[in-house]
């Protein structure tokens, strides 16, 4: 009895190992870091005047929270990024599936395509300020630029690496073109649509700060033009960390929202993970 | 009744892979195509199943000419080919989208029962060993009860003992419907055990070299003489296909068979 219950405790106890051991190991770093940093202010090591400690950046963080300045900066930037990102998801994915399907379309639309990808997008700021005014639209315009080309290169990638053995079986079975799409086409391009929309998401969350850069009154990017300009270096990394935390989150979102429909998928990790 | 009219193929660069193949095929027939690697097998078992349109010629399946899949010709590749995505009852019950879902779970029940899989009803394909593979993929193919089931090389990936293991549980799930099967295979000892007739190929172009009968009793004893008999001749045939040096003599091959029945 007790030689069955030992191997059972002491897999649990390996599991919850697992569970919470494993990724507090990727904090150590950035704890060991920050409290080093902490120690060598607070030891009169350094002022920390432009590298603040963690507890200055705290109280920094505390105080927009407090007055309501963060929520606000941090709603105003989640809405473009959400824009910008709807949009260039929506029109890449169609443009890039279109592509992927018929050669024709690929051969005419997908070498301006490539060559406009070439062209920084930062690069389009001036004109989109000409055109779209300075306010929202051309911002969302430049997020919805800087998501549309990853989005529409994996879409098309992975509709023309669908494995004809499968699509044959879908012939097989005489399947009309909307279910060929529904049944066969559309899970077989999803993991690589999975990979594309979270570098899509990357990219925006990386516009979306040339956007506010270029003249916003509101948004993280804004703060910290604010923080450069009035010498607040606690305000920059404040508005560094709510970027990273929400750029996480974001990506998290994604790959949570799309994970029960990948549990098919044959990778090396996922085997290991679940015995 | 399955109809071969002068069926040719040759592909846009010019391969001339299939010569006016003429062969019928009868209901509940059980014939298998054999021949050296490159003599058309495969093309010729893609033009029977709609997958691609032959050259010249026409297949017909109860005198109605054959262009695309038929919901009549089912086929099994010689990879398993599940979908991924679809757990082991999702991918038999693939074909059967469009009927009621409880003639749907009772057909992929029964289907899976019938190739042994009962317990692996919600597993992923990626859980599954080759053989466990396979047979998911023949459930699937027999699901919707094809008049005429295609299999190209449906066994040639497994081990020995799998592959004796199938090409029994095969005769076994024929023997419910009894379907036309053609196989093609290059295992000679598959074509014989499973076969009524077999069908000798030989390649550039692919075209019929020989037709063998292989009337033996079923279940056939692989061990038994009249089994090596008439895989001696099919192997015969196959040597003179390929114009090699004529070591077996259909003459002395018949004899030979003769006296070991003889024994």
């Amino acid at each position: 009895m007790s030689v069955a219950a030992e191997p059972a405790a002491e897999q649990q106890r390996k599991s919850s190992l697992a569970r919470w051991g494993r990724p507090a190991l990727g904090l150590l770093l950035p704890l060991g870091l920050a409290l080093g940093w902490e120690l060598a202010v607070r030891t009169g090591l350094s002022n920390g005047r432009l590298v603040p400690p963690p507890s200055r950046i705290y109280a920094e963080l505390d105080e927009l929270a407090r007055s309501g300045e963060l929520l606000r900066h941090v709603t105003a930037t989640l809405l473009r990024v959400a824009a910008g990102f709807g949009l260039g998801t929506v029109i890449g994915t169609l443009l890039g599936a279109i592509a992927g399907y018929s050669t024709l379309v690929r051969r005419l639309i997908d070498p301006s395509l490539q060559g406009m990808r070439a062209v920084p997008s930062i690069a389009w700021i001036p004109l989109f300020i000409l055109w779209l005014g300075i306010f929202e639209t051309s911002k969302v315009a430049l997020i919805a630029v800087g998501v549309f080309f990853p989005i529409y290169l994996g879409v098309m990638g992975a509709v023309m690496s669908v494995d004809r053995k499968i699509v044959e079986v879908g012939r097989i079975f005489r399947l009309p073109g909307t279910q060929m799409v529904r049944r066969i086409l559309l899970p077989a391009v999803l993991p690589s649509y999975v990979i594309a929309l979270r570098s899509g998401l990357g990219l925006g969350w990386m516009f979306v700060i040339a956007a506010e850069f270029m003249g916003a009154s509101e948004g993280l990017g804004y703060l910290l033009i604010d923080g450069q300009q009035l010498g607040k270096p606690a305000e920059i990394v404040a508005a560094i960390l709510a970027f990273a935390v929400l750029g996480k989150i974001t990506d998290w979102i994604v790959v949570g929202i799309t994970a029960p429909f990948l549990r098919w998928e044959d990778r090396f990790n996922t085997q290991a993970g679940e015995s | 009744m399955l109809e071969l009219e002068r069926v040719g193929k040759t592909y846009p660069n010019g391969v001339h892979a299939l010569d006016a193949v003429s062969f019928s095929v009868g209901p509940g027939e059980i014939v298998a195509i054999v021949g050296g690697s490159g003599c058309g097998k495969s093309t010729l078992l893609r033009a029977i199943s709609g997958l691609d349109t032959p050259s010249q010629g026409r297949v017909l399946l109860d005198g109605e000419p054959v262009t695309q899949p038929h919901e009549k010709i089912g086929i099994i590749f010689q990879e398993p080919r599940l979908l991924p995505w679809l757990t082991v009852a999702g991918n038999v019950g693939f074909g059967l989208e469009d009927r009621p879902r409880a003639e749907r779970n009772e057909r992929v029940a029964t289907a899976l029962a019938r190739v042994g899989l009962t317990d692996k009803a919600g597993m992923w394909p990626r859980e599954l060993s080759g053989g466990q593979a396979q047979r998911v993929a023949i459930a699937r193919a027999l699901v919707p009860r094809p008049g005429v089931l295609l299999l190209d090389e449906p066994f040639s990936a497994l081990d020995a003992f799998t592959r004796v293991d199938l090409q029994d549980h095969l005769l076994d799930l024929w023997a419910d419907l009894r379907p036309t099967l053609i196989l093609v295979t290059h295992d000679v000892d598959e074509a014989v055990v499973l076969a009524d007739r077999i069908m000798v190929m030989r390649p550039r172009p692919g075209r019929i070299f020989d037709e063998i009968a292989a009337e033996l009793p079923r279940p056939r004893d692989r061990q038994s003489a009249a089994f090596d008999f008439v895989k001696r001749r099919v192997l015969a045939a196959l040597d003179r296909s390929l114009q090699r040096a004529k070591t077996v003599d259909d003459t002395e091959t018949k004899a030979d068979a003769g006296a070991a029945l003889w024994w």
